[in-house]
């Protein structure tokens, strides 16, 4: 399909440039359509990557600057108010999207990439190894998942950065697993075993013919976890056990907010909407994304 | 003690403590107390141990020879002893126990026990941090003259040792019992003189006491028990109050001002809120052995940095007392005025002219800044003390990272000097006396020396004081002694405030009055409900 696509847009160019536009316009009016959710889900979470990614122009304030008087609620001045040493809601808040789209984009593209690649090579390798690997999977799997990762963050001590290795470890199995179940599947098929005959190397067999049949369901296991990437943080942090206390994140900011909810609920309130609606829009975007990769769910749609 | 009295009276004026509190009507027997304690105290040794858990879960089981008055807490009144006498050389105390007083297991109660427990906390190599540690610089020895007499030899006169023996840490245990176990942690070692018996120690949950109908008053207590729940955080604690669970809150951590909101608007007229002085300073300290900190100006850019007013107003939502080493409300005029304090580099406002210097000496050592490590323990609200301190450094060129740890893990590594900086450690005073806060901070051989620094002018100012029996020449050492340590601003403890807190009670709750520190006050032997 796709060589077809590149080979019809190489060959007429600029004069058909409206109507590519046109058919474009067309394709993502048709899969609005067919999603709307997801619509919804990919405006959030353009949303929100716009926010991340601009924090340092839309805050009005550093997320650690303590200059402001505490508890002042939401005004013209702090729209989000202020916490309980001073600092701009709002600037917290906006500075927390890129904290957690960090944490939930870094954990989750390396933990998936890891997890499949181990799931795809043991799968091909079969046997014994795969045997072996799998009890290693299955004890990782059977440790509570919060639990698992409070005792790394005890062990290697509070940043950023060893929440994204905690998740790392959350992650990592649970793709092995899923990815690997597909390619046992594709492993059977038919070209694979015609690639086997033709003499390709394994190497060629994996990444030539297996990977790139794995791609959609490692695309679906991307988006589905970056949400629940975010709550972990924003669950480990609200615990205590997550990022700095001074590191603007938002489950860091509703455990200071719990002090004082009701003087100044505020304090909960915005990073609370700001984690469920991060959570809503990347659940929306990778359920239509699922739903779109999975062709049998495409067609009982249309 | 007269001055104690005048002052009492002034801060139950000054801080509007609730007419309530100090009112007293006809006792009503019955009822229990429900309290709480803020963790857990896992042991129960109070000879052995230092968190206040520790002492609140036995407070009311034990007697001591003295006590600080539970009608007039400014007061040091009898206790075990019926009365005692001091020799004109001002070394020897002689103690005439009272008579007739029952153990909770029956035994008698005789001058043996007294030496005994004594004996225990002043041994060389027995570890009492706090009855042991504030005694064993004064005494040489106990003796049990005869059954009811004691008699103790201080190695030199000192003014504050009635103070330091009423200490609700110095408290008498059985002989025959410290025998049988070996120590008092367990819950059956609890056998005390006290006004109530110890019932009951779930842990994790709740510690009981009942009512001792032999106590030694006679007519007293006239609860017939007392409740502690083992509450933990401040959420937890805030919902119990709210919810009526809990009839007191009067040790650390005080509420803040909007907990208290949160309570008063929850339980209206039937609580009282007071603001009240827990004899706790806010240190920051700087470790005078590691890198930055062994440099004298960098401990003296810190010490004109740190906004004082600020940490004041905002992590302890005004109630303390900034910049002072003693606060004037609880040690009067050995405290050096505050007009004078207020005026001493580092806690002069505006902080234009003290930021700029600091950056100087930043710059001088660390042209382009300096990184460090700020450590805190993860307990009350240190975290954002933590963070205020960060942000007011980083205005000076120092940088902090915090690092956060466990309660007692925090404990155990600044302990071992494993720190640089530690933004917030507030320090609780066993008594009133104005050497206290120089015993625990900053002398040498200070429990909580964690600055590690050893100043030979302060060890000496605060020996001579501790000696010196004249009231005025002893006041005039404590002002020079404050004086230094304000003005060098070398310090590695950074008197950052005097925290007050907000408290509540439940006006059923009546015969109890606020201690003037967070240990005393707690044996409730004359606690009694209304109606």
């Amino acid at each position: 399909m796709r060589p077809r696509a590149v080979a019809a847009s190489a060959a007429a160019p600029a004069l058909n440039r409206p109507a590519a536009v046109r058919a474009r316009l067309t394709t993502l009016a048709t899969i609005i359509r067919r999603q709307p959710l997801g619509a919804v889900g990919a405006v959030i979470v353009f949303a929100l990557v716009v926010v991340a990614l601009l924090a340092p122009l839309l805050a009005p304030h550093g997320p650690k600057e303590t200059g402001f008087a505490p508890y002042l609620p939401p005004s013209a001045a702090f729209p989000m108010g202020t916490d309980q040493i001073g600092r701009d809601v709002l600037s917290r808040v906006v500075w927390g999207a890129r904290l957690s789209l960090y944490v939930g984009l870094t954990s989750v593209l390396i933990g998936v990439t890891l997890g499949g690649l181990w799931g795809v090579v043991t799968a091909y390798v079969g046997g014994a190894p795969d045997s072996g690997s799998q009890r290693v999977v299955d004890s990782l799997m059977a440790l509570p998942p919060i639990i698992l990762a409070l005792a790394l963050m005890a062990a290697l001590g509070q940043s950023v950065n060893n929440v994204v290795l905690a998740l790392l470890l959350l992650l990592v199995p649970t793709a092995a697993r899923t990815v690997r179940a597909v390619a046992l599947s594709v492993k059977e098929f038919p070209f694979v075993e015609a690639a086997t005959a033709a003499g390709c190397s394994h190497t060629r067999v994996v990444v030539r013919h297996i990977l790139p049949n794995c791609l959609a369901t490692y695309i679906v296991l991307v988006t589905t976890n970056v949400s629940y990437a975010i709550v972990v943080e924003a669950s480990l942090s609200f615990i205590g056990a997550g990022a700095p206390p001074d590191e603007p994140s938002w489950g860091g900011m509703l455990t200071a907010g719990t002090q004082a909810i009701e003087n100044a609920p505020w304090l909960v309130f915005f990073p609370g909407v700001a984690i469920s609606l991060a959570v809503f829009g990347l659940n929306l975007l990778g359920d239509a994304i699922r739903d779109l990769a999975d062709p049998r769910l495409r067609g009982g749609l249309g | 003690m007269k001055i104690r009295a005048v002052l009492l009276a002034l801060l139950c004026g000054a801080l509007a403590v609730p007419a309530g509190v100090v009112a007293q009507d006809k006792p009503r027997y019955g009822g229990i107390l429900n309290w709480f304690d803020y963790g857990d105290p896992g042991r129960l040794d109070v000879h052995a141990e230092s968190p206040l858990v520790v002492q609140q879960a036995t407070a009311g089981v034990y007697s001591g020879l003295l006590h600080w008055d539970p009608d007039d807490p400014s007061k040091i009144a009898p206790d075990l002893a019926e009365r005692w006498t001091v020799s004109p050389d001002g070394k020897t105390y002689t103690f005439h126990l009272r008579k007739g007083v029952k153990w909770h297991d029956g035994q008698p109660f005789t001058s043996a026990d007294v030496k005994a427990s004594f004996d225990r906390m002043l041994a060389p190599d027995f570890k009492s941090p706090k009855c042991g540690a504030s005694l064993k610089p004064l005494v040489a020895s106990v003796e049990a003259t005869d059954a009811s007499t004691v008699q103790f030899t201080l190695k030199a006169p000192v003014s504050y040792f009635t103070g330091a023996i009423a200490s609700a840490w110095c408290r008498v245990a059985a002989k025959h019992v410290l025998e049988k176990y070996g120590d008092l942690n367990r819950p059956e070692a609890q056998i005390g003189t006290g006004p109530f018996k110890f019932k009951k120690y779930d842990r994790g949950s709740v510690i009981e006491w009942e009512k001792n109908k032999d106590y030694f008053i006679p007519g007293l207590p006239y609860l017939d028990g007392v409740k502690q729940y083992i509450l933990v955080g401040g959420p937890t604690q805030v919902a119990a109050a709210k919810a009526g669970r809990i009839m007191l809150w009067d040790a650390w951590p005080p509420m803040r001002k909007t907990q208290a909101d949160e309570v008063k608007n929850a339980r209206g007229d039937d609580v009282e809120i007071y603001r009240w002085p827990i004899n706790t300073i806010f240190v920051l300290y700087m470790n005078s052995k590691r890198a930055p900190f062994d440099n004298p100006d960098m401990r003296r850019a810190v010490f004109l940095a740190v906004d004082r007013q600020d940490l004041v107003a905002k992590a302890l939502e005004g109630a303390g007392v900034p910049c002072a080493i003693l606060d004037p409300k609880l040690v009067g005029d050995f405290a050096l005025p505050l007009e004078e304090v207020n005026k001493t580099p580092g806690c002069r406002q505006s902080k234009e002219a003290d930021l700029a210097e600091a950056e100087k000496l930043v710059k001088k050592h660390h042209p382009n800044g300096v990184d460090i490590e700020v450590a805190v323990r993860q307990v009350g609200n240190y975290v954002d003390r933590a963070q205020l301190v960060i942000a007011q450094l980083r205005k000076i060129g120092i940088r902090g990272t915090l690092k956060t740890h466990e309660s007692a893990a925090g404990y155990a590594s600044f302990g071992k000097g494993d720190f640089q900086m530690i933004a917030s450690q507030d320090r609780a005073m066993d008594g009133t006396d104005p050497g206290d806060v120089f015993h625990v901070v900053y002398h040498t051989n200070a429990g909580s020396n964690y600055a590690q620094l050893s100043e030979a002018k302060v060890d000496e100012l605060t020996d001579r004081a501790a000696r010196e029996t004249n009231r005025d020449k002893r006041k005039q050492l404590y002002w020079e002694l404050q004086r230094h340590i304000l003005t060098s601003g070398t310090t590695g403890a950074v008197p950052v405030a005097w925290v007050e807190g907000f408290f509540f009670r439940d006006k059923k709750l009546r015969g109890y009055k606020p201690a003037l520190t967070t240990y005393d006050g707690n044996t409730f032997m004359k606690a009694w409900l209304a109606q």
